[in-house]
């Protein structure tokens, strides 16, 4: 029982893991090209969320068929932010962004929560009760389905970065914004697309997440962007295979680590239960990574 | 966020400006001093004002972290751990609350510095992470722990002034105001001083803080113990207004709090913090009374993103800047960078 059930919870884990993913490359991308910090990226994730519930509604189409139009919605949201909120302060210091983005997070939520309350609101996946099983393993649909939806984009948002125009001008606005404005790359732009990217990466998360089970309510996302925020801390600044490697990392530790913990005060008579542990393993990590190595464990340029 | 230092203004002009500071901050206790007189002893506006008066003490605590560039984005750990701290004390030992409270902010102080050794040579973002995180670790652990802290139960914490003792919330009041007025001093004090303009230096630019010869990571270690110590006492203060303590002192919330009233009231200042604190409890206080119960949220994350973006220096700044602009008639040009 013990090794199925292990196997279980990475698989868990893998799940918990693709949604952290998605939400830290949109972050590396965005911080990448604008040098912004935008901590409300969560609040994208939720109004997402909502936006594939009642497109889903109304429409009454497949769930994973209404995700991309929730994508378009919040691309068209995250490039009014960008124009209204982070372009007037560029350049004014890591903390201004912090704090708008504070502002963002208690406006966004309660916009959220005066409009639609705050009641939990849910999905019927039309597949939420296909299970693939072998032996004792079981993998629901939804959750395979999670994984290759994000393999795909990892690879199709790669090889936009490396054979495309605009995305190798992305690339050259993130190592020298000057440089790259001096060459002809509208930078201006280029922020503009990294925003509407990293938005609908977000909303992507937000869907997929609604789709296979999750409750939306109006504070879903800060948990999950703060997690991914510590994943590319942790990974390091600007690289995806360090948020790849920490985004599935922290999604297996968060489900394996109390198991295990619960497994040896098991051997010691004791019944503690860890699962209250869960939401903090990011942080832990986040601690020591940050401690042994100040620029993540693939990050190279130190400050 | 570069600020224009007074140290530069011509010493008129200073001694000036320092008259009008004393001026109003005089005006402002007077105020506070009377303001029961003219209330009534009303226990819910008294209650108010009480918290009123520990958020200014909590957001200058907070305020004076920032000044040395260091933005945490977790100080209810060290609220909650002043708290903590002392209600325990406070039950297992039989003190009164107000020396409790002393090594409730002391405790805080401590693990202050302990955070406060991994975030010295982090970014502002990493530091506002690593703060956030630590936040939600002293919580998780203040609710499992449940033998020493009541777990999500909590403990009762015993009342400032004893509930026995005629009108004790007006005597309360009075004794808060006392404690914060203090502080505020204090830390205005602090500013002015020597550590106060290192830390100013540091926050400009640490490497050339360096260079004039700053211990950049003992002040930035000092500027933490002097921020959780008082964010401590502020926390300790309220539960034993209160009376009982829960890990929610950890909310999330409590974290935002005073950096929403000191970006609002103006950082770096020592009067914003309290100007801020006050605009907004009211408007809080006043839009709830309406029966905005999210609503209210929305205008102060709207005012917040406002503030950032067209009066970075906060509402205490206002008047200076209505002024420029009714005497040039335009916007003053943008410098180019």
């Amino acid at each position: 029982m013990e090794l199925g059930f292990l196997i279980q919870i990475l698989i868990w884990g893998l799940y918990a893991g693709c949604i952290y993913i998605l939400l830290a490359i949109g972050l590396n991308l965005i911080f990448g090209v604008m040098k912004v910090v935008n901590f409300a990226h969560g609040e994208f994730l939720m109004v997402a969320a909502y936006a594939t519930f009642w497109i889903y509604r109304f429409s009454d189409f497949n769930p994973y068929l209404v995700i991309p139009l929730a994508a378009l919605i919040l691309a068209a949201v995250g490039v009014f932010i960008e124009r209204t909120c982070f372009r007037p302060i560029r350049g004014t210091g890591k903390l201004n962004e912090i704090f708008l983005s504070l502002g963002l997070i208690y406006l966004l939520q309660n916009l959220v929560a005066v409009v639609w309350s705050t009641e939990s609101r849910s999905i019927h996946s039309p597949y939420s009760n296909v299970l693939l099983s072998a032996g004792s393993i079981k993998l629901p649909l939804d959750y395979l389905i999670i994984i290759i939806v994000t393999i795909l984009f990892l690879v199709g948002f790669q090889l936009f970065m490396k054979q495309t125009t605009i995305g190798r001008a992305m690339r050259a606005t993130s190592q020298n914004r000057e440089a790259a404005a001096l060459m002809g790359i509208n930078v201006e732009r280029m922020d503009m697309i990294s925003f509407a990217l990293g938005s609908a990466l977000a909303a992507v998360a937000g869907g997929l997440w609604l789709t296979s089970g999750q409750l939306a309510n109006p504070y879903m996302g800060s948990i999950p962007a703060i997690k991914a925020f510590a994943v590319i801390i942790i990974g390091g600044l600007g690289s995806i295979p360090g948020a790849i490697l920490a985004g599935l990392t922290l999604g297996i530790a968060e489900n394996v680590v109390p198991f295990l913990l619960q497994a040896l005060a098991a051997l010691f008579g004791s019944e503690l239960s860890f699962t209250a542990w869960k939401d903090t393993i990011a942080f832990f990590i986040l601690i020591i990574v940050l401690v042994v190595r100040p620029t993540g464990i693939f990050g190279e340029k130190g400050e | 966020m570069k600020l224009p230092s007074t140290t530069k203004l011509p010493l008129t002009q200073r001694v000036k400006e320092q008259g009008t500071k004393t001026y109003l901050g005089s005006i402002a206790v007077l105020v506070a001093l009377l303001l029961p007189l003219l209330l009534g002893i009303n226990p819910y506006l008294l209650t108010v004002l009480i918290i009123l008066l520990v958020f200014i003490i909590y957001a200058s605590a907070w305020n004076f972290l920032a000044i040395s560039g260091q933005g945490s984005l977790g100080h209810a750990a060290f609220f909650g751990i002043g708290g903590y701290a002392s209600a325990i004390l406070a039950k297992s030992m039989g003190l009164p609350p107000l020396v409790t409270m002393l090594a409730g902010g002391l405790f805080a102080a401590g693990i202050g510095i302990l955070i406060g050794l991994t975030c010295v040579r982090m970014r502002e973002w990493f530091l506002a992470m690593v703060t956030f995180g630590f936040a939600v670790i002293v919580h998780t652990i203040t609710a499992e722990l449940s033998w020493l802290t009541g777990g999500w139960d909590g403990i009762p914490a015993k009342r400032l002034i004893p509930i026995t003792i005629p009108n004790y919330i007006l005597i309360e009041y009075y004794l808060v105001l006392v404690i914060a007025v203090l502080v505020v001093a204090f830390l205005y004090l602090l500013m002015r001083s020597k550590f106060g303009l290192a830390l100013e230096a540091i926050r400009e630019n640490e490497l050339e803080a360096k260079v004039m010869g700053i211990d950049v990571t003992r002040y930035k270690l000092m500027a933490f113990a002097v921020s959780a110590y008082f964010a401590g006492i502020a926390g300790a203060l309220e539960i034993h207004h209160f009376g009982y303590i829960t890990p929610e002192v950890y909310a999330i919330d409590i974290s935002f709090l005073p950096i929403i009233y000191s970006i609002s009231g103006g950082l770096f200042t020592i009067a914003g913090p309290v100007l801020g604190t006050i605009v907004i409890t009211l408007l809080d206080e006043g839009l709830k009374s309406f029966g905005w119960t999210y609503g209210r949220y929305i205008l102060i994350g709207l005012m917040l993103i406002l503030v950032v973006i067209l009066l970075p220096k906060g509402l205490v700044s206002l008047p200076a800047k209505i002024k420029s602009r009714l005497k040039s008639g335009s916007a003053p040009a943008h410098m180019p960078k």
